[in-house]
This record gives C-alpha cells, sequence and structure tokens, in this order.
C-alpha cells in the first residue's frame, strides 16, 4: 500500500451511522447499508452559494461521504467576508468564491474520487436540462430573488408521476439567527409559498428624505435616491466602488451637517445602501450543518427528515422551532388556485401594478400582465411594450371585469402568478391619508 | 495584503459593536480534547478575532481523527493532535494566538497548581474528559464559566457550568423606549409649553412630534380624572380620542396619526421593573459581602439602588429617541433634551458608583465612561442569573420520568437523550472503552444503578440508547459541526458580555431536527 493511498481520509466517522439501522429508521426492511455508502459515493450534490454557509456546506459534504458535488456562485471574494468564509485567504480576495472554495476543499481532503466542479456565473445561466442531473440541492443563498428562481425551477422538473423530484435544503442567516427547510418540490411547501415569512424591507417616505429628515439614514437615502442620479444620471451605484461609497459618505454627511444630525458614518452608510447584514461564523456553521444532516439523511435513509422547517435563534438564549409549513394553495409556483386580490375601482393599470408588485407574497421588481384575451402591460419587446403602454393611464375597470383571471410574469423569475381580480371602493379616489401625505 | 480590521470584521461588528470586539480580543479560551467539535468550535472563534486560545490534548492523530476533522492535514497522520489543530485553525486568523498543549488532563490536574486555570476566560471540554468533578470544582471556584459539549451519532448536548453570569448588553429585541411621558422633567415640559397648538399654521400642526401630543393629551387627562392616568382597557380607548381630538384632521395629519397609532408608548409607566426590584433585594441581602473583589456588575447595581432612591423612583434615562413624524428642529431639539437628561443622570450614577468604591477601599481609576454609559443606557434590561455545577439534579430526573409516562406511545425523548450522553461517558469512565450495541443492557444497568436509582428504564429511552448505541460515532461531522456552532455561540456571548447566553443545559436532537433546554 503507498503511502498515499494510506493517508487519504476514509469514512470512518460515518461508519456505524451507515451500518447499523436505528429504532427510528423509517425503512428498516428496505434499507441496506451498502446502497446508503454508494448514494452517497453516486449522488451528485449541487451547493448553490459558496459564501458564509456554502464554505461550510462543501466541508460537511466532504467530511460526509459525499465524492461528487457541484459548486455555483456568481461572486468573488471581498475582505469583509473573511470573518467566517474559511477557505478563503487574504491572497484570495477578488478571485471566484466557487473556484477557490472547491480548490481548498479538494486539496484539504484530498480524495482522488471527491470531485468538485465549480461553476463561476449565474444559477440562471445554466439551461434546465443541467439541472436534472443533481440527487439533491443545497441551497446557502443571501438573495431572495435566486432562491425563488432554483425554487421555481425545481418545482417545474416534476412530472405528474413524480418523476426528477429534486429534494431541496434551503438555509438562511441573518446575525444569531436562521433557518433550515427541506423542500420536497410538490409535495411539501416550497420557497415561495413562505415569501410572506420575510421581515420587510426598512424603507423611508421620500417626503421625510427629501424635506423633514431626522436621522442619520434619511440623509444616506437623501444622498442615494435623490442626489446620486442628479449627479451621475443613468449610473447605477455600485456598492463595491469604493470611490462611489467614499461619494455617497461625504455626500450623506454634508446633508447631515446641513441639518445638524449626528451619527453620519462610513459604516452606516455601507450598512443603508449596501443592505448589509450582519453575519457570523457560528450561525452559519449551525444552519449549514442542519442542512447538511438533512442532506445526509435523504440520500443515505438512515433516519427520517425534517418536516421541514426549523426556526433559529441564538441570541437570546437558544431557541429552535420546528414545524410543518404547509403549502399555499394559490401558491404561484406550486399551487393551482388563483389568488384573490381586491382592486379600488378608481385605480389605473399603473396603480395596481404599483399596489401589487409591492406586496409581501408577490414582490416582482418588473412585472408584465395579461389575461386570457389580451395583453394589459408587457415589458418586453420593445413594440409590444410601446403598443401597451397607454394602458396604464386607463382605469383598471374597464381593462378587466370581476372576476377576471390576470396573470403576471417577470423575466427575472420562471413564475407565473394567476390573480382573481375584484373591484371595490368610489369610481373617483377619495381625499385620504396617502394622497395628503406630502 | 494589509487588512484593516475594520473592513474585515465589518459583518460582527454590527451585532456587538467596538467594546464587544475589545472584549473578545481580550478573551483566552481553552479547548480540552482536539476533536472534530473541538475544533469547530475554536474555527468559530478564530474567525471572529478571539485573542487567544490554548488546546490540550496528548493524542496522536489516528485515521478516525482524519475522517472527521477538517482541521488535520493528511500528512497530519500520527503527528501530535493539539499541535496540528492549533496549527490549522492559525492559518485561519493571524492576528489570534494560538497555543498547545500536548499533557493529559489528568497530569496538569495532578501536577500544575490551580493558578494554571486563571489565565482562561472560558473553558470548553468537548466529550468524554476524567476528572471532570475536579476540573468543575476548581473552575467553579474561580468563576469561570466552563462548556461541556458532547456529540454522539445524531445527538449533541451543551452544558454551561457557571456559578453567576451577568448581563449589561442584553440586545434585548422586546426593549422599550424610555420616554418618561407620565413624568416630564422641567427641560422637557418647557418644551412642551412653548408650543401651542392652536397657533400653529397647518403645515407646523401636523409635525409636531408625538411626545408632545402625548404628554399634552395626558395632562388634559389627569385634569379630568382626578390626576390619574389611564388605566383600564376602557380608559385606555378613551384616551385614544384625547389624542384625536386634539388634531385638525385626523384622516390626514401624519403626525397624529402615528401618535393613535403607537399609543402604548403613551401608557407606559416610568418605573423600576420587577427584575431590577429583585436585583435590588439581592444587594441588600448582601450589603456586608461587598468587598474588593465584589464585581463591577454588583458594584454598579448598589449605585444604581442608591441613584433610584435619590431620583423619584426612575432609572437613569437611556436617552435615546424612535423616529417618529416630525419636523428635523423639533426632532433635534427633543433629541437634545433627552440626550442632556440621560448625561446629567450618568453623572449622578457615576458619583454613586464612586461612593460605593470608596466604601469598600477601591479606586475610581477602575471605572471607565464607556462600561459607565452602557449600565445606565441598558439598566431596564439587565440579567442575572445563578448556576449550577451539577450534571443533573432529581428534579431533572423526576421530569425524565414524568415525560415518559405522558407521552406512553412517543418513541422520541429529548431529555431522555441527555441522560444517554451521560451515561455512555459513564460507561468509558468504568470500562475504558466506548460502548457499541452490545453493550446496551450493561448502559441501562449503569443508568438504573448509578443515576436513575431504580430499576426500571422508561421504553422511550432505552430506544434513546439504541439509537445512541447504533450510531456511536463522535465524529459524524454535521452534529460536530452543528454544536461547534452553538457552542461557539455560547463563548461569544460569554467573551463580549453581551446577548443572553443559555441557561444552562441544550440538548438537539439532529433526527427530529429539534431541541430543547432546561435549567439544572
Ligand atoms: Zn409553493
Amino acid at each position: 500500500m503507498s503511502v498515499a493511498t494510506h493517508s487519504a481520509r476514509d469514512i470512518s466517522s460515518i461508519e456505524s451511522i451507515l451500518r447499523n439501522i436505528g429504532p427510528y429508521n423509517e425503512v428498516p426492511d428496505e434499507y441496506n447499508a451498502d446502497e446508503a455508502a454508494e448514494a452517497l459515493r453516486t449522488t451528485t450534490v449541487l451547493v448553490i452559494g459558496a459564501g458564509g454557509l456554502g464554505c461550510e456546506i462543501l466541508k460537511n459534504l466532504a467530511l460526509t461521504g459525499f465524492k461528487k458535488i457541484h459548486v455555483i456562485d456568481m461572486d468573488t471574494i471581498d475582505v469583509s467576508n473573511l470573518n467566517r468564509q474559511f477557505l478563503f485567504r487574504p491572497k484570495d480576495v477578488g478571485h471566484s468564491k466557487a473556484e477557490v472554495a472547491a480548490r481548498f476543499i479538494q486539496e484539504r481532503i484530498g480524495d482522488e474520487e471527491l470531485k468538485i466542479t465549480p461553476y463561476f456565473g449565474k444559477i440562471q445561466d445554466k439551461p434546465l436540462e443541467y439541472y436534472r442531473q443533481f440527487g439533491v440541492i443545497v441551497c446557502g443563498l443571501d438573495s431572495i430573488e435566486a432562491r425563488r428562481w432554483i425554487n421555481a425551477t425545481v418545482v417545474s422538473l416534476v412530472d405528474s408521476e413524480l418523476n426528477n423530484l429534486i429534494p431541496m435544503v434551503d438555509g438562511g442567516t441573518e446575525g444569531f439567527r436562521g433557518q433550515s427547510r427541506v423542500i420536497l418540490p410538490t409535495l411539501t411547501s416550497c420557497y415561495e409559498c413562505t415569501l410572506d415569512l420575510l421581515s420587510p424591507k426598512t424603507t423611508y417616505p421620500v417626503c421625510t428624505i427629501a424635506n423633514t429628515p431626522r436621522l442619520p439614514e434619511h440623509c444616506i437615502e437623501f444622498a442615494s435616491v435623490i442626489e446620486w442620479p442628479k449627479h451621475f444620471p443613468g449610473r447605477k451605484f455600485d456598492a463595491d466602488d469604493p470611490e462611489s461609497v467614499q461619494w455617497m459618505y461625504e455626500t450623506a454627511l454634508a446633508r447631515a451637517k446641513l441639518f445638524n444630525i449626528q451619527g453620519v458614518t462610513k459604516q452606516l452608510t455601507l450598512g443603508v445602501v449596501k443592505n448589509i447584514i450582519p453575519a457570523i461564523a457560528s450561525t452559519n456553521a449551525i444552519i449549514a450543518a442542519s442542512c447538511c444532516n438533512e442532506a445526509f439523511k435523504i440520500v443515505t435513509n438512515t433516519n427520517p427528515i425534517l418536516n421541514n422547517y426549523m426556526m433559529y435563534a441564538g441570541d437570546e438564549s437558544i431557541f429552535t422551532y420546528t414545524y410543518a409549513h404547509s403549502r399555499r394553495p394559490n401558491c404561484p409556483v406550486c399551487g393551482n388556485m388563483s389568488k384573490k386580490v381586491i382592486a379600488k375601482n378608481w385605480w389605473t393599470l399603473d396603480r395596481f401594478i404599483e399596489e401589487i408588485s409591492g406586496k409581501q407574497e408577490i414582490q416582482m421588481s418588473s412585472p408584465s400582465l395579461t389575461t386570457a384575451e389580451k395583453s394589459l402591460y408587457l415589458r418586453n419587446p420593445p413594440n409590444l411594450e410601446q403598443a401597451t403602454r397607454p394602458n396604464l393611464a386607463k382605469k383598471f375597470n374597464t381593462l378587466v371585469r370581476a372576476g377576471d383571471e390576470v396573470v403576471i410574469t417577470d423575466p427575472n423569475l420562471p413564475i407565473s402568478l394567476r390573480l382573481t381580480v375584484e373591484f371595490t371602493g368610489p369610481e373617483v379616489e377619495p381625499d385620504d391619508v396617502n394622497s395628503s401625505l406630502m | 495584503m494589509l487588512i484593516d480590521k475594520e473592513s474585515r470584521y465589518d459583518r460582527q461588528l454590527r451585532l456587538w459593536a467596538s467594546t464587544g470586539q475589545t472584549n473578545l480580543e481580550n478573551s483566552h479560551i481553552c479547548l480540552i480534547n482536539a476533536t472534530p467539535t473541538g475544533s469547530e468550535i475554536l474555527k468559530n472563534l478564530v474567525l471572529p478575532g478571539i485573542g487567544e486560545f490554548t488546546i490540550i490534548d496528548n493524542r496522536r492523530v489516528t485515521p478516525q481523527d482524519l475522517s472527521g476533522n477538517f482541521f488535520l492535514k493528511r500528512q497530519d497522520l500520527n503527528q501530535v493532535l493539539a499541535d496540528a489543530v492549533k496549527a490549522n485553525l492559525s492559518e485561519l486568523n493571524s492576528e489570534v494566538c494560538g497555543h498547545s498543549i500536548n499533557r493529559s488532563i489528568i497530569s496538569i490536574l495532578s501536577e500544575e497548581s490551580h493558578q494554571f486555570w486563571d489565565q482562561f476566560n472560558v473553558v470548553i471540554v468537548s466529550d468524554y474528559v476524567p476528572q471532570l468533578e475536579l476540573l468543575k470544582e476548581i473552575l467553579w471556584n474561580k468563576k469561570t464559566p466552563l462548556l461541556i459539549v458532547n456529540t454522539i451519532g445524531f445527538y449533541g448536548s451543551l452544558n454551561i457550568i457557571a456559578n453567576e453570569i451577568t448581563v449589561i448588553e442584553t440586545h434585548d429585541p422586546s426593549r422599550l423606549y424610555d420616554l418618561r411621558i407620565d413624568k416630564p422633567w422641567p427641560e422637557l415640559q418647557a418644551f412642551v409649553n412653548s408650543i401651542d397648538l392652536d397657533s400653529l399654521d397647518d403645515t407646523d400642526h401636523a409635525h409636531v412630534p408625538y411626545i408632545v401630543i402625548y404628554i399634552k393629551a395626558l395632562q388634559t387627562w389627569k385634569v379630568d380624572h382626578n390626576g390619574s392616568v389611564p388605566q383600564n382597557y376602557h380608559e385606555k380607548k378613551l384616551f385614544r380620542s384625547y389624542i384625536e381630538q386634539l388634531s385638525r384632521n385626523i384622516n390626514l395629519e401624519a403626525n397624529f396619526i402615528e401618535a393613535s397609532n403607537s399609543i402604548h408608548r403613551a401608557l407606559q409607566t416610568t418605573g423600576i421593573p420587577i427584575s431590577i426590584q429583585k436585583l435590588f433585594e439581592k444587594v441588600t441581602a448582601a450589603n456586608e459581602s461587598f468587598d474588593a473583589s465584589t464585581p463591577i456588575f454588583w458594584i454598579f447595581i448598589k449605585a444604581l439602588k442608591r441613584f433610584v432612591e435619590k431620583n423619584d423612583n426612575q432609572l437613569p434615562l437611556p436617552g435615546t429617541l424612535p423616529d417618529m413624524a416630525s419636523d428635523t428642529t423639533s426632532y433635534l431639539c427633543l433629541q437634545t433634551i433627552y440626550r442632556e437628561k440621560a448625561w446629567k443622570d450618568q453623572e449622578l450614577f457615576t458619583r454613586e458608583v464612586i461612593k460605593v468604591l470608596e466604601e469598600v477601599g477601591r479606586s475610581k481609576e477602575e471605572l471607565n465612561r464607556d462600561s459607565i454609559t452602557s449600565f445606565c443606557k441598558n439598566s431596564q434590561m439587565l440579567y442575572v442569573t445563578s448556576g449550577s455545577k451539577k450534571l443533573y439534579s432529581s428534579s431533572l430526573i423526576q421530569e425524565l420520568l414524568n415525560s415518559s409516562n405522558d407521552a406512553e406511545n412517543d418513541p422520541y425523548n429529548t431529555l431522555g437523550i441527555y441522560f444517554a450522553i451521560l451515561t455512555y461517558n459513564l460507561f468509558i469512565e468504568k470500562c475504558n472503552r466506548s460502548p457499541t450495541l452490545k453493550d446496551l443492557d450493561l448502559l441501562e444497568i449503569l443508568f438504573a444503578d448509578n443515576i436513575l436509582n431504580r430499576s426500571s428504564v422508561p421504553s422511550s429511552v432505552i430506544t434513546t440508547f439504541r439509537e445512541l448505541l447504533s450510531h456511536n460515532t463522535r465524529h459524524y461531522h454535521n452534529i460536530n459541526s452543528l454544536m461547534g456552532g452553538i457552542a461557539s455561540q455560547e463563548v461569544l456571548k460569554l467573551a463580549t458580555a453581551q446577548y443572553t447566553p443559555l441557561d444552562n443545559l441544550f440538548v438537539f436532537d439532529g433526527i427530529r431536527s429539534v431541541s430543547e433546554k432546561w435549567k439544572i
């Protein structure tokens, strides 16, 4: 036996788990230790995200017998990642997270059989066919949009005989808190079903920012929402560009001085403009481990799997809450009922779009709307956008009737949301709170 | 490449700020047993920049260590385990100072004096350690927190053995703004009086901050109600109409709409929370025992008690305001009034602290301004708990028996997991090896004779034992990493002296993905 093979990592750490059938095993008669070991070796796992959760997930999978792993991440390594993303070193800053992470794990584990395939890009780059090869998907993402995309994609892969059902394990963290969940597409609730659980993003009314700023955040928002477009028309603010951030900070500071408001710092400026979420290694370790424990049980059948949601909070003692989140019958991804919405009679189509696209359970940034009979408003292609644009100013109740179904799509999401519209309220907009707040 | 700490630690500074970070960087953590779980704990502490860590272990790296520990390289096989883990962890952060001691805990306990342990702020034991009782005793007397983490198969447990834990910055999410609507001090009252609602034009009227609205409305209410504030639900509802009557148009004026929606802020009564009153009682009871070694926390509490007695039964004002509909000038005026009152209170409080220190012959040099400010800002929400050095109590056993009776048919028993782990370690102590499935009967007898003190073991506990022995690896990495994450989070709370730690037993079941906790 050569030295190299002798010192390769074995799977002695999980041997008893695979070999012995425990009392809680749900399929004791069919369970076979060799098959479980073989499943670990042959199942291809997709890891989405190679950041705080992703680094942990890759390590956990590699140390629990998985041999075929793909990892996708579009980001490059930033200095602020180094307090938790332990596969990266200062020399790696600026390089692809997926590539550096894959190389590090491969090297540290040192197993010929272990193959980690990195992809430095977006999940949306890959065709639907690409996703069929995976036995399980583990997500460690911070983007809601990417999660909705992959969720809708795995749901769409399932056919009526439940072929191509790819279990998806999803983790997320914020500070000392997080959650992990198992999604069995079309069988359990999906990511889209729970969109309303997300806490809404803090927003500040424009009139406060423009006229009566009181907090440092108001000054930063002023710099970002009002001053930036004025000084750099057509240029999108890049929070990763130090010069842009410096400009933003100085502009906010000048605004704060003007009003005598204290507390504008560079750290706060970054927090507001980048919507920074606090993150530590510990919480990522907990959530990633929970996700990988579920992935391990899914592939090996050694023990029952999480049904289907675990919340974790570590800021006040330690608290977990595990429950079965039920499917939403009108979920635009896994449901088959349309969702009822109430529109005001005085709303224009434009107003209707504005009202619904901001809703917690919808969250679409550039929606297109059609009914069974006609297109109400389309974003693309340009000629159709132009043709449907006049509808925006028309009253919504002249375009659809009560009980009509409106289908909403968004180019960023493989989702079509079905809404059944009902109308209420007077034909003319009353003087209400909203109209007078400015 | 030179990296500034502020960028590197940005995402954690948003949780515990520079005060927490400084505490963390001044901490020295000791790990006994370089297990995968222990290595994961240290990883999660080295990354955010703990000051120092020390690993105590006298074993050499085996293939099984290699199989489940990411912080061992293939070439570390047969090398000194503590050295190898230390070296691989040190790569993560050049700011952190790591040490390894290649000696058994038995030799350290028998050869070193107890002062050896003085260098550590927190000690962690991972899995089985001999002479745990002696170690507990030493650390308990030194008031050094001891964490005991166990992982076996899909199960994990964590004990925090700490004499006493006190937290000032709890970051309690239920915390309320202290606005003193019912007790305006002269400067605040003068500001409220300076605003004559009737003489304002419509724009200004719609920008009066609700603090002013509340104080005016409450004073009118008191005149109408013999000086008392709204008591019951009915009166509180009625009080809302007092606010709305001050508005020119309750559908239009954003400040009055907000005032009506946030009415709980107006009805908060100023006083001393029961939890703080209890601390005062403790101070009274322990009056004689204040001396040179009394922790500064208790000095602060004694000073706080005197402050409150001299200040109309009111705690120091935190001085922070929520945002509210208002014009800029009025808001900033209010902000200044609250902030100045807070500073004044801090000054008065500081005087009381100095007096207490002098009484016990201590110098005021040990005070720092930041800790006074932080204490005053958080004095409504202080956290104190006294721990236990026992691993279980008779009431915990009773709870186990009750839970087993209650759920006759439930094969799961979370507390049973903890007792199974304890018995597993007891087996190692008695038999000098780890138990396997063949030892189920023996394990049951050990549990019945040594812990339960009765012969019949509940069936759900036996099932738990069977699961534990079926999957009796201590290196299943997912549970290692999960418990490592949880234990490191507790160390972070203890080291930064922020957020509320576990009190004091936590058990995780990776089969159902559920956890429970108990206080021993
Ligand atoms: Zn769904």
